[in-house]
């Protein structure tokens, strides 16, 4: 059992007319997601709002008991189930594009980190980075499915030469084919633990290190909203999401608190949730 | 008409219009068209012709040789978006946006500051390759004591302890059912410690939280012993 301060803005940033970015937070559900959505005329709005919604009411539906159809071997118990909440939220978004011409070829990064009782899983499809500080260090969780990256990733020399118009290119996103394959990370989480969810609003302005130093010194409400100043300050040409959890606490087989703590959630359930335009 | 962009590192340092008919010649002398000021730079390094429609990149036999998208090359005709590198400057091929290149196989260059999806036939064999180089990287755990053979972390998430459910099941006295995990992540892997009063080592230092996972450590957890090697 694990207890999360957490916290989520969505900023519009100085250029953009919408915002295609979606983000959700939930400490109850101990689900947190970063979308950012692509195509024209809202249609990124769309597929951003879409992939969050329905992987949420997933987790919601899916309950205990129920296991997940094929699980993958390679994955534990947890981690099938939020793979399989992403490849079917996935179809959901595909289904939808193909209803409406306004709609075709919309799509969206999804980043999300769900929390079981034991461990932590980080699940992303695109380049929307999720990020790990522990013991003062921060470190990149979530993987780049951009062409660049994936140069990098091969150990292709030059790869730094591409230029600009490879940076944005995704190899891999939620809503333009039948199936998706997201990656998936799942680790052990330790008290004071903090990860940072974000899209490239934010990562294109501000450096993991700052994000860090950050971190370090204010609460998650706090420190979202100064990373998205920072990334307005420094241009903010595209729509900047942040979402910040911190681990206040994990139990061990303490029955006791593990009640005193439903006890608490029962009486005062809400959520953190913060949202500005 | 197309142009090429001279860049060192992210700077732009110059632009050249590609003409018709016209050839234009890249190296360290004078008397090239285009002139690289650095010693990785052949005197002629290469030139470009202009055959038909398209343009045609050769390498005039040059000492560093010529790579157009990390491929080295002896002959290359140009598509938008091609990089040339030449020692450490690059040349960015591209067409104007009002312009249709000459063949379907150029990548469209209009509107790439906007986020998109890529999905060609080169770039899935790309990622076939990236996967397959991926799948020989299974670093696995050999058993020093307390156990037999190796065991590969082809999950995830690998759960030591002493519970049978685990993927590495150890003995001893206050371990824990599960004791530790072994994460796989995008930069490595990591050990961390589960529950258990008895905790794992690594190199003999008691991990209280997580470790990163160097080549050749060594991990005691109970009276299980294993070197953790990395594959491929």
């Amino acid at each position: 059992m694990i207890i999360i301060e957490s916290a989520g803005i969505t900023d519009i940033g100085q250029n953009r007319k919408g915002n295609e970015d979606n983000f959700f937070v939930d400490d109850g559900m101990m689900l947190y997601m970063v979308a950012d959505g692509m195509g024209g005329h809202q249609a990124g709005e769309v597929a951003s709002e879409l992939i969050v919604d329905n992987i949420r009411d997933y987790m919601i539906r899916f309950n205990e008991s129920m296991e997940v159809e094929d699980p993958l071997d390679f994955l534990t118990r947890d981690a099938n189930r939020l793979f399989a909440s992403i490849t079917f939220a996935n179809h959901e978004v595909y289904q939808v594009s193909k209803s409406k011409d306004s709609l075709a070829g919309m799509g969206t990064t999804l980043s999300a980190v769900y929390c079981s009782d034991k461990t932590m899983i980080a699940a992303n499809v695109g380049d929307s980075p999720i990020y790990l500080v522990h013991d003062g260090k921060i470190e990149l969780l979530s993987e780049t499915h951009t062409i660049m990256a994936e140069q990098i990733a091969l150990g292709q020399e030059g790869s730094g030469l591409m230029g600009d118009k490879f940076k944005h290119m995704l190899t891999r996103a939620i809503g333009v084919g039948e199936d998706v394959k997201p990656y998936i990370c799942e680790f052990q989480i330790f008290k004071g633990d903090t990860l940072i969810i974000c899209s490239d609003g934010l990562s294109n302005k501000v450096l993991p290190e700052e994000i860090n130093s950050v971190i370090k010194m204010e609460r998650p409400e706090k420190a979202c909203k100064i990373l998205v100043d920072m990334a307005n300050e420094r241009g903010g040409e595209d729509n900047i999401t942040v979402v910040v959890l911190r681990v206040k606490k994990v139990f061990g087989n303490n029955r006791v608190m593990k009640l005193l703590y439903k006890l608490i959630k029962a009486v005062w359930p809400h959520p953190v949730k913060l949202s500005r335009q | 008409m197309p142009t090429l962009i001279l860049k060192f590192k992210e700077n732009e340092l110059n632009n050249y219009r590609l003409e018709k008919g016209k050839s234009l010649t890249i190296g360290r002398l004078e008397s090239n068209d285009i002139i690289i000021e650095n010693l990785a730079v052949s005197g002629m390094h290469a030139k470009v012709d202009s055959l038909g429609d398209s343009f045609l990149l050769t390498d005039l036999k040059s000492k560093n040789g010529s790579f157009v998208n990390q491929q080295m090359i002896t002959a290359h005709y140009l598509k938008g978006g091609d990089v040339i590198t030449i020692g450490k400057h690059s040349l960015v091929f591209g067409y104007d946006e009002n312009e249709t290149p000459p063949d379907n196989d150029a990548v469209a260059d209009d509107d790439m500051n906007q986020t998109m999806i890529m999905d060609t036939v080169q770039h899935k064999a790309m990622l076939a390759k990236a996967e397959e180089k991926k799948q020989t990287e299974t670093s696995v755990l050999s058993f020093l004591t307390g156990g037999e053979g190796e065991v590969e972390l082809s999950r995830k998430l690998m759960k030591i302890g002493k519970d049978p459910s685990c993927d590495v099941v150890v003995g001893g006295f206050m371990v824990g059912k599960t004791s530790a995990t072994i994460s796989k992540r995008p930069n490595g892997y990591y050990l961390s410690y589960v529950a258990g009063m008895s905790k794992p080592k690594v190199n003999d230092k008691v991990v209280k939280e997580s470790v990163e996972l160097k080549d050749f450590d060594i991990i005691e957890i109970g009276t299980g012993k294993m070197q953790f090697v990395q594959k491929g």
